[in-house]
């Protein structure tokens, strides 16, 4: 989606906001229900400070503004997603919430694929979108004591506007995700709701994973949560979105916004495995800043979902800072993932590392999009990026479009990129050895995927793992 | 679009250009089909990431550098006796049929604005035709452009089981102030088992602009072998491809470039696996110094009925200086599993540790470093199986190397 290179280098948000884009006529004129008086709304319904307020209205010119996102070449198709059919789920004074009351309105296959992965009931409630609260605040209760001896803030993102006013203001969509990034990231400024706030000190190191898992209700777990980490000098956190049953939603747009500032020498994971429903349209927007010497970590699967355009982005504003990503792309029947990453060095010795696997099934589509741009004067900067994947038959598609911009001489760049279909050779290897056909390919992409399943706590490996098993038999919708 | 350009080209300008060239009735149809077009064309497409183009051609002042009725150039047109080499008016006297059936075939007059620019206002070409069974060598042909503006078209047809090797070479004459235009058509036609190789140079001065698109059908078994050298021009937008529309056709795309200054070359391999078992390699190796800036697209699209392909692709630049850019962009599209693709792109700089070496050994740095350069080059020059066309081609680099 389109942002603007300056932008990056600066961190002047006033700026920003001002900033001119092309104006498409027809979305100019475009006056849908999404509009000031529901963006109030939303806010009174929060008890909303009048800046945070402000702020929804400014995006929400933004969104009107801006043009839907169609130019890109072979993206997937947006022409289903209406947003203005958001006004009811979003407006509290609609009895009308994305979730839904009762496990048996789920659709059928995500009751089966529920059970086939053999989660308890109160999880599955949970976990599928059902509205109810999850069995597991008193295992939060005990971490969070712990956790706030540190002086680590973890919360709801709506309790922090409250409750960390002036970290907010600094940090929310003002230099990372600007609403002028992107039409959708513009939507999300206006509408959004819930998700996390994690605030780590400096020199704290967080030993266990946080996982949004634990705060899941059903305005947690939304479709436009907000996620806002602050890393501050030296601290740790590894930091753990979702989880990978599926999700369901009556409305179909799924538009969250992550924003991660690693302080210096600081070190942030963030994982994601997403399993939306296969109704829902999945565009995010999360970006990174990495100040000198620190890590960011983007470890991403993206199973489900109708079309997901994502591509995280971290910008490498000090020097030797360092960013990795290791994404996986599932596609099944009838699914377009297009997925990525993006890079800025801006700064001189950093450094970068891609790795994508993507398997495509069943007429699904994978599409590896990335974009390397290594600014003037980041001398001495490496980037490599690793692009595999794996077809299985002749009605799918798997597409790689990697974009380099150097514009500095001192740097070592490169991109690689392979895609084959299942071998078969190593199938028969395998048959030989005793194992049929299914189980052969199920082994074959086990392996495809172990790096990004070992970066992953057990249980989320073992569910992804289990998943993918069972989308390769084919036996979910 | 672009000052209008089109708004000073007229219909009579177009027939005058004709006329001019004895030409038969329906390619001045075509011709005026082109003009009209030129209303709702777009540019050709450019590569875009957030926020910027990568080359912007409609700031370009085609109004101010195109003059289509005075087009003037030394040209050579030569080649053995099996084979007809022939300029187009020579062509369309002699193999009329042929033209007329061959004639925006492969690359269709209309797909973009300076497609239909070209078609519109083109005074000279080449046709070169190989009988079915011929074996033929070295076919040149010479280009010096001698005006403000130089619209050139080439047909290349060659028969069942037939072989050719065409060298094309473009430069520029000294008699012209200010901005130029040069534009080149290439159209080849591989028929069954034929095997074409076609190298081009361009060398023309600094203050030219070009565009150039490059396109081969290859029929069963047919081979299209392309090999192009970008080494002069302000501004060159180019495109070499091939579509592998046969059973087991082939093609190679080598290409080389070599910037300094504030060039700009945005170039592109593209080739369409539309058949079973066809085979694509692509290498692309450049060389950017000064200001200048790359732009490189390479596309391997691998369609649902092309079984069993073979698809490989590989771009490396090298940057002498800091104040260049190398922009990259490789693609695969798969469309059919039963495929063996890859594809990378490197950047970087001259090994500080290879000059370390040298130098350490007596060799001054700039020798060392130009050693290095030309050496870069090496893999790229080791694919080109003309001697003569290999060895122009080092020249011009080693005496941009001691500029």
């Amino acid at each position: 989606m389109s942002s603007d290179q300056d932008h990056l280098r600066e961190t002047d948000s006033e700026k920003r906001f001002e900033f001119k884009k092309e104006q498409n006529a027809a979305f100019a004129a475009e006056k849908g229900e999404l509009d000031e008086e529901t963006i109030r709304l939303i806010s009174e319904d929060k008890d909303e400070p009048e800046w945070m307020l402000e702020r929804r209205l400014r995006a929400l010119r933004q969104f009107h503004a801006m043009p839907m996102p169609t130019d890109w070449p072979s993206q997937p198709d947006l022409s289903e997603v209406d947003v203005e059919e958001i006004v009811p789920y979003i407006r509290p004074d609609v009895d009308m919430r994305g979730s839904v009351d009762d496990w048996t309105e789920l659709p059928e296959e995500i009751q089966d694929t529920f059970d086939k992965l053999g989660i308890p009931e109160a999880e599955k409630n949970a976990l599928s979108g059902v509205g109810a609260q999850y069995e597991s605040e008193v295992v939060y209760q005990n971490m969070q004591e712990r956790w706030e001896e540190k002086g680590v803030i973890f919360c709801n993102m709506d309790k922090a506007v409250q409750d960390h006013p002036e970290l907010v203001k600094e940090h929310f969509m003002t230099s990372c995700v600007p609403p002028s990034d992107n039409k959708f990231a513009a939507l999300h400024g206006a509408i959004w709701s819930g998700g996390s706030f994690v605030y780590v000190p400096e020199g704290v190191t967080v030993e266990m994973p946080i996982q949004a898992y634990f705060r899941m209700n059903s305005e947690g777990m939304g479709q436009f949560e907000h996620t806002l980490i602050i890393a501050e000098e030296g601290s740790e956190v590894h930091y753990i979105e979702g989880c990978s049953a599926p999700q369901y939603s009556k409305f179909n747009l799924h538009s969250g916004g992550v924003e991660v500032f690693v302080g210096e020498d600081a070190h942030v994971q963030y994982s994601t495995v997403q399993n939306w429903s296969k109704n829902t349209y999945n565009l995010n927007t999360k970006r990174a800043i990495c100040e000198s010497e620190g890590t960011m970590e983007w470890i991403s699967g993206s199973m489900g979902s109708k079309a997901t355009m994502l591509y995280p982005s971290t910008i490498l504003k000090g020097r030797g800072a360092t960013d990795n990503h290791i994404t996986i792309a599932f596609a099944g029947e009838g699914q377009d993932i297009d997925t990525g990453a993006k890079v800025y060095h801006n700064a001189p010795r950093t450094k970068s590392t891609i790795e994508s696997k993507s398997i495509s099934k069943d007429g699904g589509r994978t599409n590896y999009r990335g974009l390397i741009h290594i600014s003037d004067g980041a001398e001495n900067s490496s980037t490599s990026v690793e692009c595999d994947a794996l077809m299985f038959d002749n009605e799918s598609t798997s597409d790689t479009m990697p974009y380099m911009e150097i514009e500095e001489s001192k740097v070592d760049v490169a991109h690689e990129a392979t895609v084959g279909k299942i071998g078969d050779e190593d199938v028969f290897y395998l048959q030989s050895r005793g194992l049929d056909d299914d189980d052969a390919k199920q082994m074959i992409v086990a392996g495809f995927i172990e790096p990004i399943t070992e970066e992953l706590p057990i249980e989320y490996a073992v569910e992804l793992n289990r998943l993918i098993e069972l989308e390769m038999e084919g036996s979910l919708g | 679009m672009s000052a209008q350009l089109h708004a000073n080209l007229t219909e009579a300008q177009v027939r005058e250009i004709s006329e001019s060239l004895d030409e038969p009735e329906w390619l001045l149809e075509t011709r005026l089909d082109a003009l009209d077009a030129l209303d709702e064309l777009d540019m050709p497409d450019v590569i875009r990431t957030p926020g910027r183009n990568w080359t912007n051609l409609y700031d370009l002042d085609f109004a101010g550098f195109v003059d289509p009725l005075n087009a003037a150039e030394e040209k050579d047109q030569v080649g053995p006796d099996e084979v007809e080499v022939m300029s187009i008016t020579e062509a369309l006297d002699e193999r009329e049929e042929l033209v007329r059936e061959k004639f925006g075939s492969v690359v269709d007059p209309t797909e973009n604005y300076l497609t239909a620019l070209s078609t519109a206002l083109f005074s000279t070409g080449t046709v070169v035709y190989v009988p079915d069974g011929v074996d033929a060598e070295d076919v040149t042909v010479r280009t010096r452009m001698n005006s403000r503006s130089l619209f050139n078209y080439t047909l290349v047809v060659a028969g069942e089981s037939s072989s050719v090797t065409i060298l094309e070479r473009q430069t520029t004459g000294e008699d012209v102030d200010g901005e130029r235009y040069y534009s080149g058509l290439v159209e080849i036609d591989a028929d069954e088992n034929s095997n074409v190789q076609y190298g081009s140079l361009q060398n023309v001065d600094q203050e030219t602009y070009t565009y150039s698109l490059k396109r081969g059908h290859a029929d069963t078994y047919g081979t299209i072998d392309w090999i192009e050298g970008n080494v002069g021009s302000r501004l060159t937008k180019s495109s070499v491809e091939t579509r592998l529309l046969g059973e087991g056709a082939e093609s190679q795309i080598v290409g080389a470039f070599f910037g300094h200054d504030d060039q700009h070359f945005d170039v592109a391999s593209r080739v369409w696996h539309e058949a079973e078992h066809t085979t694509a390699d692509l290498v692309t190796r450049g060389v950017l110094d000064d200001e200048a800036r790359s732009v490189y697209e390479g596309v391997q699209d691998v369609g649902s009925a092309a079984w069993n392909t073979n698809s490989y692709q590989r771009e490396n630049t090298l940057m002498l200086s800091d104040e260049s850019e190398a922009d990259a962009s490789p693609k695969l599209i798969i469309n059919n599993h039963d495929t063996e693709a890859s594809h990378s792109a490197t950047v970087g700089q001259v090994d500080q540790q290879d000059l370390f070496y040298m130098t350490s050994r007596g060799v001054s740095p700039r020798a060392a470093r130009n050693m290095l350069v030309e050496g870069f080059f090496v893999p790229v020059l080791d694919e080109i199986a003309v001697e003569e066309f290999r060895d122009d081609l080092d020249e011009l680099v080693a005496a941009r190397l001691r500029e």
